[in-house]
């Protein structure tokens, strides 16, 4: 196809113009299609590669269906992913046996691969024996779910697949919803496969074997990606098809030229613009702003719980008390996300959902009588540090901390350092105290917990090591009373706001940026844009 | 003379090869010295624990010791393999094979732009010493210095995209739009021309004015400033005094026999300024989402990719040995005494 930039230009001056003008092939195209542009790159066509982007994650929900798939609900006047609700995908629904150690996922008898040929339960059970075996990051997320091994997956019939679980582990049917768990056309995989590498991983990086909602038409490693929309598609809500004909991803390093890009209507769609030329966008009205609070991740002020100092709760205690919050909040984020500081209960959570605001204020008597009381009251010299790639939100953040901890007797040293490097000593626990973000894809509070606040891992951020959270996590976690469960979470919750391993901050939002024709945008828990909810009206 | 420069060449050629096997041994042992572990980066999947950066780190053999790691890095550099990237996923040498030439393209535009523009320039303002048309010349030439590139691309952007719409959006070497051409020679105007597709041409070519003339802008002080001082050295020698007394015309002692002594100093000027324009394009390409080398390798370096960044530096080095040859010759060409050995 031929396009002169000409007719791009015009096809993109509004839709009022192609409304007026829909006769015309060319603008028909243009209105048809979504330009999508990024800061990043796609680096895989699989997800499950060790090291594949953010970015790849996205891709692969277009182009890959899972078994099931989340819902999603407004939040506001946005959308955003519901965890809560799980439909089938490319199951078309599922029995749980009474003990909840049996699942049986029935498959859609009329969906197909991209290439025509049929979706059977050999293939799916392949995919899934793919995603317990194979040398990837998948294992270890579907281990969350207790999926560990192919043994767990039975064929019973051409339509019907059985997962047996040694627990009934709530997060089994989430983890097959999540990126990693993508289902695959076994028979042009196998034909790839070699005996080095018998799942086709070396294949799947740049080709792809799927039934998704998009087809990959060309792919630039680093530059561009083009999606046709698959027409034979049955798998979304009430066997809709979306509505953009065609994808294109476009890297563009720029933020600045991002920004110019949308706002001169020569791309639909960005979500990692800079976060100081929102506000002035916002104003400006030419685009459309969503604006979602993050519900599934945090920024936190991290120590490592392991050494002196704070080792001591009482100085964790007082960094907590003495910290500016709301000057913070405004600093670093102009005010844009959701405050998880300064909440009105104690002792229990008024609800068993994680992350919540925590009741912590700022308060210097408090901090200076806690230092005094943990036989701290001349203070200590410490540093903080923050990785350059964050700098925009954590530079402000920091002169603030040092201002604030000056007051109560602690002397702070700033490092910013550079990504690699920071990511090194954070998950070799070499940092004594720090600034980062998280976001966790199935925010069950148990799950977090597990997480973020238990075991010698990457994730536990704080180095904390509590028995009564690894115990109460435990038992959560195969816990079938609802009840009992929000009990135990509520438990876990209390004793978080008590130690302080951590200080939550806040949710920061998620930002996109789009074609003021552009609807239906979705915050998903991977963060990325799920280009199949999408619409141009 | 042919066989003299012949030998030359072949003669800086042979003697580049310890200097290049320094570059690779240097960059190797720079690049693990750099704080940050590559496999941490690539293992931060929202699961990836301990385990999985050990598994990876096996895989990428950097559990190995250095001296090891060093003679396999050597040995698949013999045999042409510079190993695979982490960020785009890709082989190094297909990558490299698809971005030097985007790289190249813009490079060479940007110095014949800078060249043209140059060269009258510093010929101009050294023929009228202190008058307004040097001081002019200087003026221009301190901005263009002074002005960061991603500040004066920014700008351009701004004025010739956002504000007046000439230029086309700045993202890549063609119109996302459009097709591109046939992948021949993987220089866009070139193999436009060759496919006689004059309309893609003219697309490429105007998707490459901005991003050329903004690393233009950059490198136009040195060479001005070289050829209006060298300009003034010669202006001033007996030969051309001899040939005015003589009553020659004065675009011929300008031309003929000034400018052509006068532009040794640029050559070797313009050689160096080619080189660092290469890898020092960096920001052009970043602001021009320009899918070239330069900025290839810095997303490589800030993810600790290893291979990338080791196959950029010795490509830029090897690069650095062709252009001082070239160069080399083009003084045999210009200066006949040069070749006398």
């Amino acid at each position: 196809m031929n396009i002169s930039r000409r007719t791009v230009l015009m096809g993109t001056a509004g839709s009022a113009f192609l409304v007026g003008h829909a006769g015309s092939a060319d603008a028909q195209t243009r209105a048809e299609t979504l330009r999508y542009v990024t800061g990043n790159t796609i680096n895989s066509l699989d997800t499950t590669t060790p090291g594949a982007t953010r970015e790849s994650f996205g891709l692969s929900m277009n182009v890959y269906d899972r078994l099931f798939s989340f819902g999603r609900k407004k939040l506001g006047n946005n959308w955003v992913f519901d965890h809560k609700v799980i439909r089938g995908e490319l199951a078309s629904g599922y029995t749980t046996s009474a003990d909840g150690l049996k699942i049986s996922v029935h498959l859609r008898p009329d969906a197909v691969w991209h290439d025509g040929s049929p979706v059977t339960a050999e293939d799916i059970k392949w995919s899934l024996d793919r995603a317990v075996t194979a040398n990837s990051l998948a294992p270890p997320q579907l281990s969350t779910g207790s999926l560990t091994s192919a043994d767990q997956f039975k064929i019973i019939d051409a339509h019907t697949i059985e997962i047996t679980l040694p627990q009934p582990d709530r997060l089994a049917l989430s983890n097959l919803c999540v990126p990693y768990a993508i289902m695959i056309n076994s028979k042009l995989a196998k034909s790839h496969a070699t005996a080095a590498d018998p799942w086709a991983q070396e294949w799947m990086k740049t080709n792809t074997a799927a039934s998704g909602a998009y087809m990959v038409e060309s792919y630039r490693a680093g530059e561009s990606l083009i999606l046709r929309r698959n027409e034979a598609w049955k798998a979304g809500v009430d066997g809709k098809l979306p509505d953009f004909r065609r994808i294109i991803i476009q890297t563009v390093p720029e933020a600045a030229t991002r920004a110019n890009l949308i706002e001169k209507g020569d791309a639909d769609l960005s979500i990692d613009l800079a976060a100081s030329d929102l506000p002035t966008m916002e104003k400006a009205a030419k685009v459309k702003v969503v604006s979602v609070p993050q519900t599934n991740g945090f920024t936190h002020i991290t120590v490592n719980t392991q050494l002196a100092p704070f080792n001591n709760p009482k100085v964790r205690q007082a960094i907590a008390a003495a910290l500016p919050y709301e000057d913070m909040f405004k600093a670093a984020l102009f005010g844009r996300g959701f405050r998880l500081y300064g909440a009105e209960w104690s002792s229990t959570p008024p609800d068993s959902n994680f992350p919540q605001p925590i009741p912590i204020k700022t308060n210097l008597d408090r901090a200076k009588a806690l230092m005094a009381e943990a036989g701290m009251a001349s203070g200590f010299s410490t540093t903080f540090a923050f990785s350059a790639g964050q700098s925009a939100t954590a530079e402000p953040v920091a002169a603030l901390l040092k201002e604030a901890l000056g007051k109560i007797g602690i002397q702070v040293e700033i490092q910013k350092k550079p990504d690699a490097e920071f990511n090194t000593m954070e998950a070799e626990k070499k940092l004594p105290f720090y600034i980062d973000g998280a976001t966790a894809w199935l925010p069950a509070t148990d799950y977090y917990f597990r997480l973020y606040f238990t075991r010698d891992q990457r994730w536990n951020f704080a180095n904390w090591k509590n028995t009564d959270i690894e115990t109460i996590s435990a038992a959560a976690r195969f816990e079938t009373d609802a009840a009992k469960y929000e009990a135990e979470c509520k438990k876990m919750i209390e004793v978080f706001a008590d130690q302080v391993p951590l200080v939550m901050l806040w949710q920061p939002n998620h930002d996109a940026v789009m074609a003021g024709n552009i609807d239906g945008y979705t915050y998903q828990f991977y963060r990325q844009a799920d280009f199949r909810d999408l619409k141009r009206v | 003379m042919l066989a003299a420069i012949a030998r030359r060449v072949g003669r800086r050629l042979v003697s580049s090869v310890p200097a290049l096997f320094g570059v690779v041994v240097i960059t190797f042992v720079l690049m693990r010295v750099l704080p940050g572990d590559p496999a941490v980066f690539f293992a931060s999947g929202p699961s990836a624990g301990q385990a999985e950066i050990e598994a990876l780190r096996h895989k990428m053999g950097l559990d190995q010791p250095l001296p090891v790691q060093l003679l396999h890095y050597l040995g698949d550099i013999a045999t042409g393999d510079l190993g695979r990237s982490l960020t785009t996923g890709q082989k190094v040498t297909q990558d490299i094979g698809r971005k030097l030439p985007a790289s190249l393209e813009l490079t060479f535009t940007a110095l014949a732009i800078a060249l043209s523009l140059s060269v009258p320039l510093g010929v101009l303002a050294a023929l009228r010493p202190g008058s307004p048309v040097d001081h002019a010349v200087r003026m221009l030439c301190t901005l263009g210095v002074c002005v960061p590139t991603f500040v004066s691309g920014l700008l351009l952007i701004y004025a010739f995209y956002y504000l007046l719409g000439w230029a086309p959006d700045p993202t890549a070497r063609i119109d996302i739009f459009a097709s591109t051409p046939p992948e021949i020679t993987g220089f866009y105007l070139v193999d436009f021309a060759l496919a006689r597709d004059w309309e893609g041409w003219s697309a490429a070519a105007r998707q490459l004015l901005l991003p050329a003339f903004t690393m233009a802008l950059f490198v136009l002080a040195p060479l001005a400033r070289m050829t209006r001082a060298s300009m003034l050295a010669v202006m001033g020698s007996d030969f051309i005094r001899a040939a005015r007394s003589l009553g020659l015309p004065g675009y011929r002692i300008v031309v003929a026999y000034a400018l052509r002594n006068a532009l040794l100093p640029v050559l070797t000027i313009t050689g160096i300024v080619f080189s660092t324009m290469l890898g020092a394009n960096v920001l052009v390409e970043k602001v021009f989402s320009w899918p070239g080398v330069a900025s290839y390798a810095l997303d490589a370096l800030l993810a600790s990719d290893y291979a990338p960044v080791q196959a950029f530096v010795l490509l830029m080095a090897f690069i650095f040995v062709v252009v001082n040859v070239a160069i080399d010759v083009l003084y045999g060409i210009i200066d006949p005494r040069v070749s006398v050995e």
